[in-house]
């Protein structure tokens, strides 16, 4: 099955001086479960429309395997009905005049493929999906889960190589959502498909991918395993976009004489950073060995959200979120020691660009490794 | 991009490069190809007749050479001249200028008080039996106007004119030429005609007016009074003008009712003028007359899209009401019910009985047993000079009625489906330049009254050009007038249809691997279906009402059935006109109704054509 290679892509839309797309080169490798993560309006969408072929590009390449199926320099274009591949839209997209059955069997007609084979095809994946109950019926009369189902068979019936899926768990509540990440999951697994996938959330993004890629304005930021992504964001933007609660930004250029900034300064080399993120997970109320101290600070609020707590802390003007498992044992308006993990901490320069933090661990390494935390994957 | 220009010759292309990849795009898009194709399609058929009826108004014409001292084809002031400063004026120009402002005026005036009183009674008060009054006092906006006006003739019809007598006349009561002819009817039948469609759109913005504000209003502590006045009417501003507007567009077009009730005492309106010079072959005259209604409905039409805009800026989100918002008539209940009936009475019963009873009657407003006569419809071997059988039993009935199946038929099916292509491209389309081309084009017979249009048409396809040949006289010149008289409203829907599918169904069925034609057939006309339907009878029924296209533009061979009833007018075969007259009618009617039952549309909606 082929790669999908993007090269120095870009999409600009009449009437707007922003591009949509702007320098984007990406490859997604085969059988790779690849999500493509960013706010609204970051592009994402586009990008996945113009690997389908709904629209064309402005600049660069896109090639699909051995075929370069949109390109301005070879002056090339491959409309999305021979390129062989599936996409799932956000709004699934069914034909309303056509019954489930009709649905899924569009394209396989179009395949010109005998009718007993199309038959069987048909029947199943319905079976698979779990939707062979409702193939007499018209997309209108399913909930949004089973029309979404039907609108993943509609395009597994044909085997695509590749398969899109644009934010296809968005209209879905809760408890489906997490039933049909699981499904995308097994399906991955069965049909080894090529999966690229947008979303704008992090967790179906965590939950789900084998490579996520972060955009933002247009712009490719990031490229990297889910665990990488979170873990060593190569500039502001990811680390505060992703993260739940979200990461805790600390100014350092404009340090305040009796704040954080300050305090860390004592501990850690922050030469050439302007900013500083700490995980609201990456914080702890008790002294472990690797940690690096924070000082006493204010707990204003405690926020129980069912299994775990959010605890509103401050110091001066400035405020830290902390996250924990560990139901707190310390009231509201009452002076708490915290610390952070060395791991947990993330330099930012003036232009928001990541700062290798090896500096940090080497002046912890001295101190004798204890038993708070398994040692940190690497990278 | 400066950056990555340098780094990489890959990613931004030479402008050789852009254009061949947009050629292998259009190659592949045939969005594109359908775009261009109609966009040349609707420049010969609406802009190149609307352009060189501008040009004529300028150049010297056949015949004019001696007149203007000028060679034929020349660049000439004389006709605009003539029109504007000329001892002349006043007569061709001024005076009709004038009569049609007063007849537009008065008629808004009438309408709009009679009208908005029927949508706040229908709307807004307990009225008995309001709700089948919603449907019946739309009725008048159903028939064609000149029904009106034709049973208005029978009914006051005098000795000014010759032929038949008028029933009063033949009672013994003498009408005057003021109430017979001219002003005074013309604006009594434009504001019946118009009074539904004043329900219409204040009806529908009364209903979509969030009752939170007034809700709100009360709840402050304001008397109903003042939110009448505050709150509700400043609320309805721009409804109310855009309907003034919009009547006083299609007035200054009117051509029907002036042309049964003003030429018999010389009472010229614009449209009315502009066929005087087209019949006498003043096609220069002609140019002039047909330029000035385009421009007074062009700045109409400006003014009512400029307000739109202003609208917007107060868009209300509808809500739910909490209070009551109909308030009880009381003691007014059988006055309001009884103004209610009276406008059904004299829009709709009397027209059509008058009409239906002129056509049994030997003689006319003789109300005896033996005057009635059923002669006119299937009768043989009549007592007349032409016209010996029934109406029924008339061949050129019959071929009149065909070739108005055949003609607008032809010319509504064409229509629909171009209407539908339009919105496609103008939806899909990646060039936005063309979408809006061809959205604006479309649109712009709507700012040309028909008797204009239909001029323009005339002048340009009368004579051969290049390739195309002369086409007066036959049906083909009736079909594309047609074609570009209904576009305004088969585009507005197909925009409407294509923009509520959404891009998606389509783009899944290319996903799953269908070429256009695929597309078009299994999925976007059979999704579809209904708003082609609606897009196709719909202007045929205004298609069968409509006379100005074809006064100017059918001959005897190609007659319809109104120009057919006007020339049984013409010839005062009263009895026989006002049977086809009613028969139209009575199509037209029942066809609305029918295809709003079909569609599934309000009838508000689908009259906005």
């Amino acid at each position: 099955m082929p790669d999908i290679n993007l090269t120095h892509v870009s999409k600009n839309y009449a009437g707007s001086d922003h591009p949509a797309v702007d320098d984007l080169n990406l490859t997604i490798a085969d059988g790779e479960f690849m999500c493509l993560l960013g706010p609204s309006g970051c592009g994402k969408t586009t990008t996945l429309r113009m690997i389908a072929g709904l629209e064309h590009l402005s600049g660069g390449e896109i090639s699909i395997g051995e075929r370069v199926v949109d390109s301005i320099p070879a002056g090339a274009f491959v409309p999305p009905e021979q390129r062989r591949l599936g996409l799932v839209f956000q709004s699934y997209a069914l034909w309303p005049h056509m019954t489930v059955e009709r649905n899924i069997d569009f394209g396989l007609r179009l395949r010109k493929l005998p009718e007993a084979e199309r038959r069987a095809k048909v029947a199943d994946v319905m079976e698979k999906l779990r939707i062979r109950d409702y193939a007499k019926r018209y997309p209108s009369q399913l909930s949004g889960g089973q029309q979404q189902r039907v609108a993943l068979a509609r395009m597994l019936a044909v085997n695509p190589d590749i398969l899109l899926l644009d934010e296809p768990l968005s209209n879905l509540d809760a408890a489906l959502r997490l039933e049909m990440r699981a499904e995308l999951r097994r399906l991955h697994e069965e049909f080894r498909t090529t999966i690229v996938f947008v979303t704008h959330d992090q967790w179906e993004a965590m939950t789900l991918a084998t490579t996520i890629a972060v955009m933002n304005g247009g712009r490719l930021q990031q490229v990297g395993a889910p665990d990488d992504i979170y873990s060593r964001p190569v500039n502001r933007f990811v680390a505060e976009f992703i993260g739940n609660p979200p990461i805790n930004m600390i100014a350092l250029d404009a340090a305040q004489p009796a704040g954080l900034a300050t305090r860390l300064s004592g501990t850690l080399s922050l030469t050439g950073a302007a900013s500083l993120g700490i995980r609201p997970e990456e914080i702890t109320l008790s002294p472990v060995d690797n940690a690096v101290p924070l000082g006493a600070l204010r707990l204003e609020s405690i926020m129980p959200t069912g299994g775990s707590w959010i605890l509103e802390l401050s110091l001066g003007g400035e405020r830290l979120f902390h996250a924990t498992h560990i139901r707190p044992s310390a009231k509201p308006s009452q002076m708490v020691d915290c610390f952070a993990w060395a791991e947990g901490l993330h330099l930012f320069d003036a232009r928001g660009q990541r700062i290798e933090t090896n500096e940090i661990r080497v002046r912890h390494a001295a101190q004798p490794v204890g038993l708070g935390r398994p040692a940190p994957v690497p990278a | 991009m400066a950056i990555g220009k340098q780094v990489a010759g890959l990613g931004v292309g030479t402008r050789m490069d852009v254009l061949r990849h947009h050629l292998a795009v259009a190659q592949r898009e045939p969005v594109i190809a359908i775009g261009v194709i109609l966009a040349v399609i609707f420049s010969l058929l609406i802009l190149a007749p609307v352009i060189s009826i501008l040009v004529n108004a300028a150049i010297v014409q056949i015949g004019d050479a001696a007149r203007t001292r000028a060679p034929e084809g020349a660049f000439t002031l004389y006709y605009l001249t003539r029109a504007f400063a000329s001892r002349m004026s006043s007569i061709l120009l001024w005076q009709p200028l004038l009569n049609t402002a007063s007849i537009a005026i008065g008629a808004i005036g009438i309408s709009m008080t009679v009208g908005g009183i029927l949508a706040w009674l229908v709307n807004r008060t307990d009225l008995a039996g309001r709700r089948w009054l919603a449907t019946g006092l739309i009725i008048p906006f159903m028939l064609p106007t000149w029904t009106l006006a034709l049973a208005w003739t029978t009914i006051f019809k005098n000795r000014t004119v010759g032929g038949q007598p008028g029933w009063l006349e033949t009672l013994g009561f003498a009408t005057p030429d003021w109430l017979a002819y001219g002003r005074f009817p013309i604006i009594i039948i434009l504001s019946l005609h118009y009074a539904p469609f004043v329900i219409l759109i204040l009806g529908a913005a009364l209903q979509r007016l969030d009752a939170q504000l007034e809700d709100s209003a009360r709840i402050l502590g304001a008397s109903r009074r003042r939110v009448a006045f505050q709150i509700v009417l400043p609320l309805m501003r721009p409804a109310l003008l855009s309907c003034g507007l919009l009547i006083l567009a299609d007035c200054i077009g009117e051509f029907a009712v002036p042309y049964v009730l003003g030429l018999p005492v010389q009472f010229d309106t614009l449209s009315t003028s502009l066929y005087r010079a087209i019949s006498t072959r003043q096609s220069g005259m002609a140019a002039v007359m047909a330029a000035v209604i385009m421009v007074i409905g062009v700045i109409t039409l400006y003014i009512d899209t400029r307000m739109m805009r202003e609208a917007r800026r107060f868009a209300i989100v509808g809500g739910k009401g909490a209070m009551d918002r109909r308030r009880p008539l009381g003691r007014w209940q059988i006055p309001a019910a009884g103004f209610a009936l009276a406008f059904f009475t004299l829009g709709v019963v009397i027209p059509l009985l008058t009409l239906f009873l002129s056509t049994i009657m030997r003689v006319p407003g003789r109300f005896s047993l033996e005057n009635f006569t059923f002669d006119f419809w299937i009768g043989t071997n009549l007592d007349t000079v032409a016209l010996r059988s029934g109406i029924l039993l008339t061949p050129e009935f019959w071929s009149a009625g065909l070739n108005t199946v055949v003609i607008i038929g032809a010319a509504s099916l064409a229509s629909g489906i171009m209407g539908l292509l339009v919105g496609y491209v103008v939806i899909r389309t990646p060039f936005a330049a063309l979408g809006a081309f061809l959205r604006q084009i479309t649109f712009m017979p709507y700012l040309v009254p028909g008797i204009a249009f239909a001029a323009a048409i005339l002048t340009l396809f009368a004579v051969p050009r290049g390739p195309i040949p002369a086409l007066y006289g036959t049906s083909i010149i009736l079909i594309l007038a047609l074609i570009a008289d209904q576009m305004p409203f088969a585009s507005r829907s197909g925009i409407a249809a294509m923009a509520q599918l959404g891009k998606e169904p389509e783009e899944a069925a290319r996903i799953a691997g269908a070429g256009w034609l695929r597309r078009m057939t299994s999925i976007v006309m059979p999704i579809q279906k209904r708003a082609l339907a609606s897009a196709i009878l719909l202007p045929f029924i205004s298609g069968i009402k409509g006379v100005s296209l074809f006064i100017i533009l059918a001959v005897p061979a190609t007659d319809v059935l109104t120009t057919y009833s006007l020339r049984l007018v013409d010839y005062n075969y009263t009895q026989a006109a006002n049977a086809v007259v009613l028969m139209i009618a009575l199509l037209a009617l029942f066809g609305t109704i029918l295809i709003n039952r079909l569609t599934g549309n309000g009838i508000a909606k689908g009259l906005e054509s």
